[in-house]
């Protein structure tokens, strides 16, 4: 039975440990010349290079996510509508919204294939650093390289070592600070999603909460990660936590979610281009940023006031951006708006945008 | 095998999944459709329907509902494929 799965994992294993080995020691030739052949550093930065070469090939993929997440803002007035129908109902909300998405063809999210595919590699490293500090060597790897990368230090700590597995001070304190440092990445990572590109409703309730703990359960991953696994694959986990984190920093600033704070960043950044150069103003992209450039609104619902038919029909057309893109203020509008729409004869002072109103 | 398969999707589940917060395009998540695959098929014909499942979730794919569909036992309940 054991050795049924065994051999099916040798099987799985086999061209992974290749495709890891190859790469690595395709760096491992460069740096070696550069720090010297059985220098700790150059087995390290090759793990580094390893990382690099697998986030970069992900690339196409992150590019795909971006470009079927672009209409989110278009979509973003359904997703409210979804919200406040289902908003009690966390289960039927996502699977609608889900639906959504789907009918739209527009999706946020990365899809698992990302994970999917870097777990493998992770998984192949681990078995290369461990079966090389044992002098067994996989994939490409020859004895001679497998001893040294076995063997290979830094900051007089072995590479291939655990917290666990021994007594020696400078692991523990080196695996500790990439503990820290993956823990700070992550943490950062995730602080920035949810302070600029989250809409302010969706930090508070169920979902915001889970988001919190989420915050207390990291460490203690990777604090549990950090001390059962090696030096070695260690450092591949916090170079790939600083990739995501420079890729996240990316997507706020150039794709943000509408409605939040990045995207009102953004949007002022647009402007202020557009000012330089001496163009009109662009159509807002966001609706944070029409109060700046229109006349803003009054809160207080107008009464009707007495007005000729041609006084209305010169405020008919006005510019109007996607209602209900955005939150918190632009809410009031969102809801006016059907007024103004459907029969503006009837509530002719309903329009909030009246000149001397 | 059922019983250990779902402890490791739930492991997965609690200490995995959140460093990566929502990825799936779909809902229910894979690793959550796994986790209902498994209990409620087994773990040879769930574990078929989560790697068919992960097969599916990629950038190209348009995402969606897509529940896990109902045992033998439930048929009266399927609602067309």
């Amino acid at each position: 039975m054991f050795d049924f799965f065994g051999d099916i994992g040798s099987f799985i294993m086999a061209p992974l440990y290749w495709i890891t080995s190859v790469i690595l020691t395709g760096f491992h030739s460069l740096f070696g010349r550069l720090f010297g052949e059985e220098s700790g550093w150059a087995w390290a930065l090759s793990i580094v290079g390893l990382t690099l070469v697998i986030r970069a090939a992900l690339i196409p993929l992150f590019v795909k996510q971006i470009k079927s997440s672009r209409n989110m803002q278009l979509l973003q007035p359904k997703v409210k509508e979804l919200q406040k129908k289902y908003g009690h109902d966390r289960e039927r909300l996502s699977r609608e919204t889900m639906a959504l998405y789907k009918e739209t063809g527009t999706n946020p999210f990365a899809s698992c294939l990302p994970i999917l595919l870097q777990m493998p590699i992770f998984l192949a490293l681990f078995r290369l650093l461990d079966q090389a500090s044992k002098e067994n060597p996989k994939g490409v790897l020859t004895l001679e390289q497998a001893r040294q990368f076995g063997e290979s230090t830094l900051f007089g700590a072995h590479i291939a070592d655990t917290f666990l597995s021994t007594d020696d001070w400078n692991v523990r304190v080196l695996a500790l600070v990439l503990v820290l440092a993956m823990t700070a990445t992550t943490f950062l990572t995730q602080r920035q999603l949810m302070s600029k590109n989250m809409p302010a409703d969706a930090l508070t309730g169920p979902y915001a909460q889970q988001q919190k703990m989420l915050l207390y359960v990291l460490p203690l991953v990777f604090a549990v990660g950090g001390i059962a696994f090696p030096i070695g694959v260690l450092i591949y986990w916090t170079t790939s936590n600083l990739w995501t984190m420079g890729q996240q920093f990316y997507v706020i600033r150039n794709n943000p979610a509408p409605g939040t704070p990045a995207a009102a960043a953004k949007a002022e950044r647009v402007a202020h281009k557009a000012a330089r150069k001496g163009k009109p103003v662009q159509p807002i992209e966001t609706d944070e940023a029409k109060p700046e450039t229109e006349a803003p609104k009054p809160a207080p619902r107008q009464q009707p006031k007495k007005q000729t038919r041609s006084q209305r029909k010169s405020q008919r057309p006005r510019p109007q951006g996607n209602p209900g893109a955005a939150s918190g203020e632009t809410d009031s509008g969102a809801q006016q708006d059907p007024d103004v729409g459907d029969n503006p004869d009837d509530v002719p002072g309903g329009d909030p945008q009246k000149p001397g109103a | 095998m059922k019983y250990i398969l779902i402890g490791l999707l739930r492991a997965y589940r609690f200490a995995i999944s959140p460093l990566y917060g929502q990825v799936c395009r779909y809902h229910p998540s894979c690793s959550a459709y796994a986790l209902e695959a498994v209990t409620v098929h087994g773990s040879i014909r769930g574990s078929w329907y989560a790697v068919r499942r992960l097969a599916r979730c990629h950038p190209w794919a348009a995402g969606g509902y897509d529940p896990v569909p109902p045992s033998d036992n439930q048929h009266h309940q399927t609602r067309g494929a």
